[in-house]
């Protein structure tokens, strides 16, 4: 039977645990036990949870490490070693009861201390601190309680902890009162650490004693029922694409985290394999640098906004696997807003020009810095012919991410910077306001920006937060504050002989069998 | 040849200096630091200043430097920012795999080498010498990434003899081990090969010109007696010359095909180390990469006294 190619939606998808892999005859069941190797691009630069925020890092984290909230398979922050949580009546705080006899891989039991020190130890190295920075005070009250006072209203502040971009892991407290990777590597995760050669693998095995949260009957999200039914996870890195995909063919990887659109076609042929096209995953965002000429000028912005083709950008950049929608949020949320979705995807040269005519730009070249992954130096190509056509004089500065970012993070040497937005539009409306707040992303403050960041984070109402996220939404079109492309994904492919698995923002392997 | 040996030790130190140099001069000029590999496109500049500070990252490059210096003249090579260990035992760990992957390439190609050029030299103007010639310049012009892949689709994919990459230890397991070498040994000796055959053609064409060569073969000794007793050995000093240069090539070519089969070895460590800017084992790691030259140099001297007995080392 040919492979079918399932089509996910990754932040709302409806996900049963027992659906079985198909094609695979209900005589043959699969045993339990075996090792799973997933192939992944890149080594985590730390298995610090705390310390980094790369995708890498929390492929192989997120196993080993839990958090008091963790998000659902809808993104939505549900308890997890929390048991659950009163809110004072106005708003500053928050009492959690912790689950009790949650196992570390020490041996140890979680208790409040643990999870004290672990948020104290964020708020002061975690590498995106900020999440809790309106946290004034975090108290033991109980053996298993733990009350955090914040300084402000903060209507996100469950979203912020259950962050999973450099998650706010609970680990035991005498690991946590230890510096930035200078930790052992426990959690209360399924997983366990067994061994890390960081140019080379990372493997996890079992935890036979996990203690498994009886609050759920199924896998949720990162949250959830989380069994184990492999005997470990061995995580490879192996950055040259076509390597990757003859472990597959050769049956010593079982997942690919991510593959290029021609392989994962030619795989999606072969019975023995099952592609996943994992979308949406992230957006293709083009920012401005405000701080220089021309492009803080609104009517230069405005105008390469209405050059644009973004169904040639998504196309070209990520071939088989885009959606063309301007929303800065994914469908699927329940924030997503069509406001000013008319100034998405002009692609008019005409107007284009006409807002040319009005801009401050006088023919000078500018700079496009783009890091050498291939769908941004596409992007940033397709960009810069585009705004050829209306005498915009374009240079492409590409360089490795290091280097590309420094500069990008400095209000000089650029123009337009091009990169994937990938967490946020998961986590929500606070998440992807966030990175505009306080000038950071486009080297200039925005006043308003600012206030409806403020707005949001600290009404409480639902409805209410939604009308803010749809006024920054507008805003950020009727300035072209930064431009979205559209929505991308990935294409995950994994042999048969890996059963239940169901992509996520991570390669989750609770829940999955290896027929062996 | 113990006081050429120290001597040649001794002028090495300036080298060594001098690349070490040339190698903070590099990292001062290319942007970035290993704080953007910790952190995504979305984190606040207070956030990457954080995270500089705890890595120790936001002391002046100078001040990194002077510190550098004094740790390595009491043999310490610092701290690994990503891998969290010293430098040494970083790079310690991984140079067996590729000074391994580079001698059984480098034996395998001076073998091969040797014998197809010696055959083409034999041979010359006739089908032989044009049929080898065409295969070592073949060797010569193809990327070592492509090939690997190839031999990955072929004897990995296809027939499924060998792993597609990956690593066993010589201890864990010998045939693992010599299962997961084979192909990217083959690899890099095949785009050795032609250096090693061309080299040989043309320095036995010389040598089978010469007028002993031709005494002795007047003498009724066996061509091929007279070959490899005669006049190989006055062919090999060009030909070691040039095995000496493909040594230190080697630990280059190395690289690429790490990358390729995913080998755990030094060319990939000090890759990842350029590409998130984790300067420590980027200084040790050329700076050893330097000393193994070096003393490859030098062994090639010496071995030209041991071939040569009219080569004195002064």
């Amino acid at each position: 039977m040919k492979t079918r190619i399932l089509q996910i939606a990754l932040a709302g998808g409806l996900m049963a645990s027992g659906l079985m892999a198909a094609g695979l005859p209900a005589a043959v069941q699969a045993q339990d036990g075996g090792d799973v190797v997933i192939a992944q691009l890149q080594a985590p630069p730390s298995l610090d949870p705390h310390v980094t925020s790369a995708q890498a890092a929390r492929n192989v984290n997120l196993h080993m490490y839990e958090t008091l909230y963790a998000r659902d398979e809808n993104a939505a922050p549900v308890p997890d070693l929390a048991q659950g949580v009163e809110i004072s009546e106005d708003g500053l705080t928050y009492v959690f009861t912790l689950r009790e006899g949650v196992n570390f891989h020490d041996g140890s039991q979680m208790h409040a201390d643990d999870v004290v020190a672990s948020l104290n130890r964020y708020r002061e190295i975690g590498a995106s601190s900020t999440l809790l920075s309106a946290i004034s005070s975090v108290e033991e009250t109980g053996e298993y309680e733990v009350t955090v006072t914040l300084s402000e209203v903060q209507s996100t502040f469950l979203d912020n902890l259950s962050s999973p971009r450099a998650p706010i892991a609970i680990i035991p407290a005498e690991q946590a009162a230890l510096g930035a990777n200078e930790i052992e590597f426990i959690g209360t995760g399924p997983f366990r650490f067994v061994e890390f050669q960081p140019d080379s693998f990372v493997r996890l095995e079992r935890f036979d004693d996990y203690t498994l949260n009886t609050n759920y009957s199924e896998r949720d999200g990162l949250a959830g029922y989380k069994e184990v039914f492999i005997d470990s996870v061995t995580f490879r890195f192996i950055t040259e694409s076509g390597s990757r995909v003859a472990g597959l063919e050769t049956g010593e990887i079982h997942l690919l985290e991510t593959v290029d659109g021609p392989s994962a076609q030619r795989l999606a042929e072969d019975d023995q394999y099952v592609v996943y096209d994992v979308l949406p995953f992230a957006f293709q965002v083009i920012k401005f640098n405000h701080a220089q000429s021309p492009t803080d000028d609104v009517e230069f912005r405005r105008a390469v906004a209405a050059a644009l083709d973004m169904e040639e950008i998504m196309a070209i950049s990520h071939p088989d696997i885009y959606e063309i929608d301007g929303g800065w949020l994914f469908t699927n949320s329940a924030f997503y807003s069509d406001a000013a979705l008319d100034l998405y995807n002009i692609a008019d040269l005409e107007v284009a020009r006409q807002h040319l005519e009005n801009s401050s730009y006088d023919g000078e070249t500018l700079t496009f810095i783009v890091d050498n992954g291939r769908a941004n130096v596409d992007t940033a190509t397709i960009v810069q012919q585009r705004l050829a056509a209306i005498g915009v004089n374009v240079e492409l500065s590409v360089a490795d991410w290091p280097t590309v970012s420094q500069i990008g993070f400095t209000p000089d040497g650029w123009h337009f910077w091009t990169h994937g937005f990938g967490i946020e539009p998961f986590e929500g409306p606070a998440s992807v306001i966030a990175p505009w707040v306080d000038g950071v992303s486009m080297q200039a403050d925005d006043p308003e920006i600012n206030r409806l960041y403020n707005e949001l984070t600290t009404e409480m109402d639902a409805d209410a937060r939604a009308e803010i996220f749809a006024e920054f939404q507008a805003y950020m079109y009727e300035n072209a504050v930064a431009i979205k492309a559209g929505n991308y994904g990935l294409f995950q492919v994994s042999t048969t002989a890996l059963e239940n698995f169901v992509p996520f923002r991570i390669p989750r392997m609770w829940g999955v069998r290896l027929n062996q | 040849m113990w006081s050429f040996v120290l001597r040649r030790l001794i002028s090495s130190i300036p080298v060594l200096i001098l690349v070490s140099l040339m190698t903070f001069g590099l990292i001062w000029l290319v942007p970035g630091d290993p704080a953007s590999v910790f952190l995504d496109a979305s984190a606040t500049p207070e956030q990457v200043a954080n995270l500089r500070r705890e890595l120790g990252l936001d002391q002046p490059l100078w001040t990194q430097m002077l510190s550098w210096y004094e740790r390595v003249l009491s043999g310490d090579l610092g701290e690994s920012i990503l891998l969290n260990r010293s430098v040494a035992a970083a790079i310690l760990e991984r140079l067996p795999i590729t000074l391994s992957l580079a001698a059984i390439a480098l034996v395998l190609a001076v073998i091969f080498g040797i014998l197809l050029g010696s055959l083409a030299a034999v041979n010359h103007g006739g089908w032989g010498d044009q049929s080898i010639m065409t295969v070592a310049l073949l060797g010569l012009s193809i990327p070592d990434f492509w090939l690997g892949l190839v031999l990955i689709v072929v004897f990995a994919v296809q027939l499924g003899w060998l792993p597609s990459g990956g690593f066993v230890a010589i201890t864990e397991d010998f045939g693992g081990w010599a299962m997961s070498m084979a192909l990217p040994a083959f690899t890099l000796t095949i785009t050795q090969i032609g250096f090693i055959a061309r080299m040989t053609r043309s320095s036995m064409l010389d040598v089978l010109r010469q007028d002993y060569v031709r005494t002795a073969d007047a003498k009724g000794l066996g061509h091929g007696f007279v070959v490899m007793r005669h006049a190989l050995p006055n062919a090999m000093m060009p030909i070691l010359t040039v095995t000496g240069v493909i040594a230190g090539g080697l630990l280059g070519g190395a690289v690429v095909v790490e990358q390729v089969f995913a080998l755990p070895g030094v060319g990939r460590l000090i890759i990842g180390a350029i590409l998130s800017r984790d300067f420590p084992v980027i200084q040790g790691g050329l700076l050893m990469l330097a000393v193994i030259y070096l003393l490859v140099n030098l062994i090639v001297d010496m071995l030209y006294a041991v071939i040569d007995p009219r080569v004195r080392l002064a």
